[in-house]
């Protein structure tokens, strides 16, 4: 069955943008479901302010939106420019739309977290709805992160030239590189939406709390983030680093167990930090004197959680570097 | 569908490399900052206590931008970096609807400008840390916790730069993207003018004050 | 029973349709499905208010519904353009 290689690219750009967009488009819905949910509640529990509760639903769906939007480009770009007919091309193709869409997954359920809580959060404290819409964008907005970073390494795997590397391992790397970014992006896009709620839920119960409450939520967030900063450092290693010509499978199945090793070994500590966060950033709303014990214990818990995905990386830098 | 991929650029020999200029970005920028200009100009020409309507829109901008900032950086700083606030907004806002106007094309939709206005944020956010705090303070905040936390610290700042930038590209370049190829396939006329209202209109605005929100959240963390 | 070239392409394209539209149901469908469960209990709550929560659910179905759509377009497009 031997074809030549333009129809090979072809289905691969095909097959690609398929799994882009249907993956893409699960987790931004569910966020969006879950938005209009609690919006929902809160409309029950406070008709009155249903213009300031519809307005944020909306605002909030716009930005879980956006890691959809980012795997629709993904697919667009599959499927109507013209790529370079070799070989390799079939692999890029494919790695890139994988990546893309499985890393729009978990930012996409993540921001609809503190969209939802915002809406409900506007029914137990109107006064403040600015404030609180205000807290929910910077919440979902850097939710997103995790799929930008997927997005990067589309655009990478899309748009570098690889072709002057040799064949061998560099198809390895390729789908090694969107496996990482790509799984690795869902357990902490769904964890920061955690803290993130969490955040949301604590400046609408105790607005004068604010500042430490957003403090204690982007800290959550960023150390939530570092699995996915793992995904994207071992994707642009693969990428980028020279390796020799390989002549046999094992060096070459070395490379795509990394990304794969890397990119699951993310999910669970992406979600088990958020879920961290997320309690710590709640009390913190509550008791605003205990800021900096609940500070401590957070970054504790969530660097002991960390460790699986620490192992994980070190195991996919050995396949990378030794064997 | 071959306008994908293609953008006008100038490239000029310089020394031996090669300076590329993309005119059609730069025209755009250029013509977004001369009607911003023109805007502040005839709206504080007159200053009287019944406002006419561009005083009364300029107001609006600067006291909903002004309260922000204050909100999240104090009274004193707010002062300072305002100014640098309502112009972000206004320039990112204007162009973002500009991708409505037939011909013309948004700026921000070449990754030059939101990565540069993004760089510009993160060297504004880390001067004024390093101003208000001195060096070592400085520093020492990159080894908290833990001593080794270091290489991640300053991974997570570069990659504040990176997503704040892309996410504002990707938005307003998707949202382009999925208009022309939307308006190539059908022949309607209601669906296009409503996607680019969606799109330019309502995500322009909201990606242009995410993009404000968080430099100001970014530099309220350094200044603090 | 020769395949050709021409048919390898079209069918990876259905492929690729099935697989876009298929997984792509899946979200639009359990978001709408949340927020349509908390809709009704929120009528439950407070039947009072049934209209505006009826209509601000359409409404919030109507935008998750979106990611959907997408993926129906890139279905279709794999199926009838290219």
């Amino acid at each position: 069955m031997t074809y030549d290689i333009a129809t090979w690219v072809k289905v691969s750009a095909f097959i690609g943008s398929g799994l882009s967009m249907g993956f893409g488009a699960v987790g931004a819905a569910i966020g969006e479901g879950y938005t209009a949910a609690q919006a929902n509640a809160a409309l029950s529990r406070n008709p009155d302010s249903a213009g300031n509760i519809f307005k944020n639903m909306l605002v909030g769906q716009a930005v879980a939106e956006s890691a959809a939007i980012f795997a629709l480009v993904v697919a667009m770009i599959l499927l109507f420019t013209e790529h370079r007919a070799e070989t390799l091309s079939v692999y890029i193709l494919i790695s890139a739309g994988v990546c893309m869409g499985l890393g729009a997954i978990g930012s996409g359920i993540g921001a609809g977290y503190p969209a939802g809580e915002a809406c409900f959060g506007i029914s137990r404290q109107p006064a403040i709805s600015d404030q609180l819409t205000t807290t929910m964008l910077i919440g979902s907005a850097v939710t997103q992160t995790s799929a930008i970073y997927a997005l990067v390494t589309s655009l990478i795997l899309l748009y570098a030239d690889f072709f002057t590397r040799p064949f061998s391992p560099t198809w390895a790397a390729v789908i090694g590189a969107g496996l990482a970014a790509g799984l690795g992006a869902i357990g902490s896009g769904i964890g920061e939406g955690f803290v993130a709620r969490a955040g949301c839920e604590g400046v609408a119960r105790q607005p004068l709390s604010r500042a430490p409450v957003t403090n204690g939520m982007l800290l959550g967030m960023a150390v939530a983030e570092t699995t996915a900063i793992y995904g994207l450092l071992i994707a642009v290693i693969l990428l980028f680093k020279t390796f020799e010509p390989a002549t046999s499978m094992a060096p070459c199945m070395a490379l795509v167990a990394a990304g794969l090793c890397m990119g699951l070994g993310a999910v669970g500590p992406g979600i088990g930090e958020g879920f961290t966060g997320e309690g710590a950033v709640r009390w913190m709303a509550r008791s605003p004197n205990e800021v900096a014990i609940l500070t401590r214990s957070m970054l504790v818990g969530q660097a002991v959680s960390e460790s699986t995905g620490i192992y994980s990386l070190v195991i996919a830098l050995i396949l990378i570097f030794v064997v | 569908m071959e306008e994908l991929g293609r953008i006008h650029q100038l490239i000029v020999p310089f020394f031996g490399h090669d300076m590329t200029f993309n005119l059609e970005v730069m025209v755009m920028t250029w013509l977004v900052i001369s009607s911003l200009l023109l805007f502040g100009f005839l709206a504080s020409r007159k200053r009287s206590r019944l406002p006419g309507p561009l005083q009364s829109v300029g107001e609006l901008f600067v006291m909903h931008l002004y309260g922000l900032t204050e909100d999240a950086l104090g009274k004193e700083k707010a002062k300072t970096y305002a100014p640098l606030i309502c112009a972000l907004f206004m320039f990112l806002v204007l162009s973002n609807w500009f991708g409505i106007i037939p011909n013309l094309e948004e700026p921000t939709k070449d990754l030059n400008t939101p990565l540069s206005l993004g760089l510009m944020g993160f060297v504004i956010a880390h001067y004024a840390g390093i101003k208000t705090k001195g060096v070592k303070e400085y520093v020492k905040e990159y080894f908290q916790p833990i001593f080794f936390m270091m290489p991640l610290n300053v991974i997570g700042e570069l990659a504040k730069v990176v997503s704040i930038s892309f996410r504002l590209f990707g938005n307003i370049m998707g949202g382009s993207i999925i208009i022309l190829v939307v308006s190539y396939l059908t022949y309607s006329i209601i669906f296009p003018p409503l996607l680019n209202a969606f799109f330019g209109l309502f995500v322009g605005t909201i990606q242009a004050f995410v993009f404000t929100m968080l430099t100001v959240v970014y530099i309220s963390v350094q200044v603090k | 029973m020769a395949i050709e070239g021409v048919d390898i392409i079209r069918s990876a394209a259905f492929l690729g349709a099935g697989i876009c539209m298929g997984l792509g149901a899946i979200g639009p469908g359990v978001g709408e499905g949340m927020a349509a469960a908390k809709a009704c209990e929120a009528i439950g709550k407070n039947p009072k208010e049934a209209g505006l929560l009826t209509r601000t659910m359409l409404v919030g179905q109507a935008v998750t519904e979106s990611t959907g759509i997408y993926s129906l377009v890139i279905a279709l497009l794999l199926l009838f353009v290219v």
